[in-house]
């Protein structure tokens, strides 16, 4: 029998071995893609032929005059900031009522919520159009009834509203989601805190504040990095989906363009710098959120 | 012992990863047999009507192997492996697609020239393929995208698009179908007074066919292939800014519900407000028939197509015909067995079958043997004012950024929602057109 040093350096082959299939995985499905998309952003090629022609940076000089570009740009990022401010919020609010009130029929509420989450989003696209329907949809059918016809609107064919129309569909979808992630963090938070600060005559909103965000920041970081990910990537299935861009570009969000411009508008090499941009804008902004969120960890 | 043996696993099912990704047969010639793999667009013909043909194809060429692809979206099915390197050796899909592989090949130059297919005789009969095809078919910017008198995408299924109407309704109110620009607006103004919207799209993608009747009614075919062919400045001309005129006088009188529906999702309800009788034209192809087949509609609903209205009395009109292309890639591998086939598609018994699942193939004499609604639809071909128009833009190497068919149909929506005014619109054009025109060069 090998003694404890022997054995440390004769695992390391064998560590190794077993690692080699998810590494050759790993490296051949998301290190070689990547470098791949940062390469050809260099290129004009419309993604088939032969002839690559090597343009370095003036795919991303032509992005800064394309004002198609810049409305999708625009539009990605109202939605990342409108979805993550309103999903957090609320999110946050019904977590603390689930776990710190004790509802009646919480769990039904949890899983009502929770339902649009697992369905897929052509399904998700499907449910909203009958409900902006601007004829029979749910929406303004209600709102005829109640004789508010003033307030009725195109949900989806509204240049003004369609992106707010979008914003709700996402919010819905991703509420439940990140609802559940937040009360796991809420409810391993120990009860004698919570005692502890009601004697001291804390109220329920100020132990909200004082308790139990201190006490989930972390969980709070790291939905902040989820949302920016998901802003970037819902969103193109969903306006996909539902407005297909339209109208007139509109409601164009900036993975649903890069699609455009690879494939139907055979840039492939332009397409390819708007991934770069999607690339760099996501890490920059989950970067900058983590940076500004960073505190000491709290424990209890 | 048992730790070489984990060991030698590993390796295995490291190497059966790496292999298993690039080990595929390319099964062509094998044993004296020749293996044609064919591609098609699985549209509203189905695609029985293939399967029937190639079984025809095979029992006539015993040493030739018909693989079909079918799909409707061929499109995702055969690009990896055409990036790969793989390619199918027929393909049947049309321009206008979402994905638009016709036309990236097109601009890539990547189609074999098929101009000696129409030279060639169709196997088994006298006739050549080009003999059997009706006039004007080919020649025209979509079988010949350079403009340079060879033909790289054959003519396959040919439909006649324009505004679609419910001849119920007109029988009903006792009106005429408008046969100028004058007499559609009063139309417009007459239908209002009956809570009835004159026009509709289902998506601004449907005003392709409008618009290329449009442009060729207002200025002629020179005209119109100047407009195709990105002229310098020919968006600024008188002609254009007539166009544009009409279009957006026309626009005043869509129905209110369309720009809310014109998307992907809801589309058929901007197709439905013609059969419930709320709105009176819309842009459209044959297959809308089929399409709507089922859904509810008027009391003495009858599906008519007319082409647009003339601009001046008696004017010559266009009408757009949307045709479906087969082409033969030029990385194919069996290019001449690929000819062969695509002859053969031009053959009696093939345009037999393909006639009985309604794809209509431009073969001369083929019109008077339809019935039903398609002999209806084909009969506009037959009024001696009336021309057909085939093509589309001209292909020229992408731009990035640039879409010129985006911002001709899509600012439609901006302009009947007042986002846009028709000077933006004609400025964007011009500048589109300008971009593309240099990139053609």
């Amino acid at each position: 029998m090998a003694g404890p040093a022997a054995r440390r350096r004769g695992s390391g082959p064998f560590v190794l071995a077993c690692l080699l299939p998810a590494l050759v995985l790993f490296v051949l499905f998301m290190i070689v893609p990547t470098v791949n998309v940062f390469r050809m952003s260099f290129y004009t090629w419309s993604g088939f032929s032969p002839d690559m022609r090597f343009v370095g940076l003036d795919n991303f000089v032509r992005l800064l005059d394309d004002t198609q570009f810049v409305r999708a740009f625009q539009n990605t990022v109202a939605l990342l900031v409108v979805v993550t401010v309103v999903t957090m919020g609320m999110g946050l609010f019904l977590a603390a009522i689930m776990t710190r009130q004790r509802l009646r029929g919480r769990t039904l509420y949890r899983f009502v919520l929770y339902v649009p989450s697992v369905l897929s989003v052509v399904v998700i696209a499907a449910i909203f159009s009958a409900l902006y329907d601007q004829e029979n949809g749910l929406i303004n059918g209600t709102l005829r009834l109640l004789s508010l016809d003033g307030l009725r609107q195109v949900w989806l064919g509204d240049q003004d509203i369609v992106l707010w129309s979008l914003a709700i569909a996402m919010v819905w979808q991703s509420l439940g989601y990140y609802m559940v992630l937040y009360m796991s963090g809420m409810a391993s938070i120990p009860e004698e805190v919570y005692e502890a600060s009601a004697l001291d005559g804390a109220s329920a909103g100020r132990q909200f504040f004082a308790v139990t965000l201190p006490l989930i920041w972390q969980n709070l970081r790291t939905t902040l990095t989820f949302f920016v990910m998901s802003a970037v990537n819902l969103s193109f299935v969903l306006v996909r989906a539902m407005t297909g861009g339209g109208p007139d570009g509109s409601s164009e969000v900036l993975l649903s363009y890069m699609y455009k411009q690879a494939y139907t508008n055979s840039s492939y090499g332009y397409g390819m710098a708007i991934g770069v941009v999607i690339f760099a804008f996501s890490f920059l902004v989950s970067l900058l959120v983590s940076r500004a969120t960073r505190r000491e960890p709290l424990q209890f | 012992m048992r730790r070489s043996l984990v060991l030698a696993t590993a390796a295995v099912a490291t190497l059966g990863l790496l292999t298993g990704c690039s080990a595929e047969g390319d099964g062509s010639d094998t044993g004296g047999k020749t293996t044609l793999n064919v591609a098609a667009l699985e549209g509203g013909y189905g695609r029985d009507m293939y399967t029937q043909v190639i079984q025809a194809y095979e029992s006539a060429h015993p040493n030739v192997d018909v693989q079909l692809q079918i799909s409707k979206s061929i499109e995702d099915e055969i690009t990896p492996n055409m990036k790969a390197g793989r390619f199918p050796d027929v393909v049947v899909l049309g321009q206008g697609r979402k994905a638009a592989l016709t036309e990236t090949l097109i601009k890539d130059k990547a189609l074999e020239d098929l101009t000696p297919v129409l030279r060639a005789k169709v196997p088994g009969e006298d006739k050549t393929v080009g003999d059997k095809l009706i006039d004007g078919i080919v020649g025209n910017l979509n079988t010949n995208p350079y403009g340079d008198g060879k033909t790289y995408t054959m003519p396959m299924y040919y439909a006649p698009t324009g505004l679609f109407y419910n001849k119920g309704l007109f029988d009903k109110k006792g009106w005429k179908v408008p046969a100028t620009w004058d007499e559609m607006f009063a139309l417009g103004e007459t239908a209002k007074k009956d809570k009835i919207s004159l026009f509709t799209y289902p998506t601004a993608g449907y005003l392709d066919s409008y618009f290329f009747a449009l442009l060729a009614d207002v200025g002629g075919e020179q005209f119109y292939t100047d407009v195709m062919t990105y002229k310098q400045g020919v968006w600024q001309t008188p002609q254009a800014k007539q166009v544009l005129d009409l279009t957006t006088r026309l626009l005043k009188y869509a129905a209110p519900t369309t720009v809310g529906y014109a998307n992907e999702q809801d589309f058929t309800k901007n197709q439905q407000s013609i059969l419930d009788d709320k709105a009176l034209f819309m842009p459209n192809g044959t297959w809308i028939v089929g399409e709507m087949a089922d859904a509810p509609r008027a009391d003495g609903f009858a599906w008519g197509l007319t082409p647009l209205p003339a601009v001046t009395e008696g004017g010559k009109r266009y009408i757009t015909t949307s045709v479906e292309s087969v082409w033969v890639p030029a990385a194919a591998k069996n290019k001449d067995a690929a000819k062969e086939f695509v002859a053969y598609l031009y053959s009696d018994a093939a345009a037999a079958i393909f006639a009985k699942s309604d794809a209509i193939q431009p073969i001369d004499g083929i019109v008077s043997s339809l019935t039903g609604e398609n002999a209806e639809f084909y009969r506009v071909y037959e009024d001696p004012s009336v021309s057909a128009l085939v093509g589309g833009f001209a292909g020229t190497a992408p731009v990035e950024g640039v879409d010129i068919k985006g911002t001709l149909f899509d600012t439609a929506n901006s302009i009947i929602s007042g986002d846009k005014t028709q000077e933006q619109w004609q400025a964007a054009l011009n500048d589109a057109s300008e971009k593309l025109r240099q990139a053609g060069n």
